[in-house]
């Protein structure tokens, strides 16, 4: 599914951020990315979601090199990724056009987007909110809405950068049992945190990275 | 799936930025207008004409078999006349490259005397021809003056960048609250030509409305100046229908250029970070 050999990335100055990363990630498997602030994650799950071009090493995606892919088969890779970003931001508009603007965005008919819009928000248990402006939802409910915008389109790799940010204990613990509970079938799931994993987590593989390198699986 | 995109980015006009797409499309308009009445200003020339006005040089063309002494004597007996001001000789050649020998160029004293003295030199011996050339007389028609094509080209410049100044800050103002969508749509997995395109289409938009409403414009004025041809004597393009229409066509054509260069401006402004679809 997901197989990372000798990844290395540095900045334009020169900043080692990501040194020499191995990775394996099966398909339909729950991983979680642990490390401090500035460790790496969010750009080794953006280099994964081929949001970011990598420079040196190997990313296989889905049996897809995503150094060597062309633009718009880079395009159709992302389409099959589903990336909640940390520090997610809803539109300003309600819950239900959140989701209904990503899905006629990607093609879908109003009468299929709709299907799917219901479906996604069943899923993650915003269906009641469905008609509350996004920009007034709870923090756990902004989250709920980032998996739900993540998954809306039946991706096969669901990257999930610091969704336990900002939350109280309990509402980390329900957005790690919303995660299990997704963690069904086909769909590969990689969680960053950079606080202690939630208990609903903890029965998962993990991998420290600290200072751009994985110290520990 | 561009069309429902499109109808978001409008979606997303608000007041601010509106007021700039507003004024930057009057000043489009106006830039527009300022070409059209370039078409429209009856053309201002400047004809030259030669009929009837008096001789000012006769040129006399000597034969090549003359002896250089005979056009030495000559020279100097003609230029001791008191109804001759002004004589020279050059070589025929440098009229006419298939001419040989020279000629004299006679400037009269009197223009009112040429004519006699021409038909005097026609009765010399070894003289082969004898032109007369009259003064030009430049007729201008009425025009426009210099300042005030001066003034019109200054208002083209000064709309026209005033006019992509207000669009691009009017597409500042839009994309600002379109940026969330925008990084959605990268997040997606949207092409980054689609969202350039957006923009694009909708300068080339404003732009072809521009043009439209000057285009109706000028068609009402022309229906006015065919009833009015007096009043409008001085706009007198606009009596002519094929005018009309080349003026129509070339302000479409160019409030759609200039609409989508300012689409394109628009465009750049994509390239900051507050679009990019991760932190």
């Amino acid at each position: 599914m997901i197989q990372v050999s000798e990844l290395h990335f540095s900045t334009e100055d020169g900043v080692k951020v990501l040194e020499d990363i191995h990775l394996r990630v099966d398909q339909g498997e729950l991983m979680v990315i642990v490390g401090p602030a500035a460790s790496g994650k969010s750009l080794l799950l953006g280099l994964l979601g081929a949001q970011i071009g990598p420079q040196r090493g190997q990313i296989l995606v889905h049996g897809r090199n995503v150094a060597r892919l062309g633009p718009n088969k880079m395009l159709s890779l992302r389409r099959r990724i589903g990336i909640y970003p940390q520090g997610f931001v809803p539109l300003p508009r309600t819950v239900h056009d959140n989701v209904m603007f990503k899905l006629r965005a990607l093609g879908n008919y109003r009468e299929q987007a709709e299907e799917k819009v219901l479906y996604a928000l069943e899923t993650t248990g915003l269906i009641r909110q469905q008609g509350v402006d996004a920009l007034e939802l709870s923090s756990i409910d902004r989250v709920r809405l980032g998996i739900t915008l993540a998954i809306c389109h039946d991706p096969l790799l669901l990257l999930i950068d610091e969704p336990f940010e900002g939350l109280a204990e309990e509402e980390k613990a329900e957005v790690a049992r919303l995660l299990c509970r997704m963690n069904t079938g086909h769909l590969t799931i990689l969680v960053a945190s950079r606080g202690s994993v939630p208990p609903g987590l903890e029965a998962f593989r993990r991998i420290r990275l600290v200072d751009g390198t994985v110290k520990g699986a | 799936m561009p069309m429902f995109l499109f109808r978001e980015l409008l979606g997303s006009i608000r007041a601010k930025s509106a007021t700039f797409f507003l004024f930057g499309g009057l000043l489009l308009f106006l830039f527009l207008a300022s070409i059209a009445c370039f078409f429209m200003i009856s053309p201002g020339s400047v004809a030259r004409s030669t009929e009837g006005q008096p001789i000012e040089e006769i040129r006399v063309f000597l034969s090549p078999r003359l002896s250089s002494a005979t056009i030495d004597q000559w020279f100097l007996d003609w230029r001791e006349r008191d109804d001759i001001a002004a004589l020279r000789f050059q070589f025929a050649q440098e009229f006419d490259d298939s001419a040989s020998g020279g000629l004299f160029v006679v400037t009269p004293t009197d223009p009112e005397m040429a004519a006699s003295l021409a038909s005097e030199f026609r009765g010399v011996d070894g003289v082969i021809d004898v032109v007369e050339i009259p003064r030009e007389l430049a007729i201008k028609t009425p025009s426009v003056s210099l300042i005030v094509r001066i003034t019109l080209l200054i208002i083209l410049v000064s709309t026209v960048s005033a006019s992509l100044f207000c669009f691009r800050r009017g597409f500042h103002e839009l994309l600002s609250s379109f940026s969330g969508e925008i990084r959605m749509l990268r997040l997606s997995g949207i092409a980054e030509r689609v969202v350039i395109l957006l923009v694009v289409a909708l300068g080339v938009l404003m732009g072809l409305l521009a043009g439209l409403l000057l285009v109706a414009g000028l068609y009402l004025f022309h229906r006015l100046a065919l009833s009015h041809v007096v009043a409008f004597s001085l706009f007198g393009g606009l009596l002519n229908g094929l005018r009309i229409l080349s003026a129509g066509m070339t302000i479409l054509a160019l409030g759609t250029l200039l609409g989508g260069l300012s689409g394109l401006l628009g465009a750049s402004l994509l390239h900051g970070r507050d679009f990019d679809p991760l932190p």
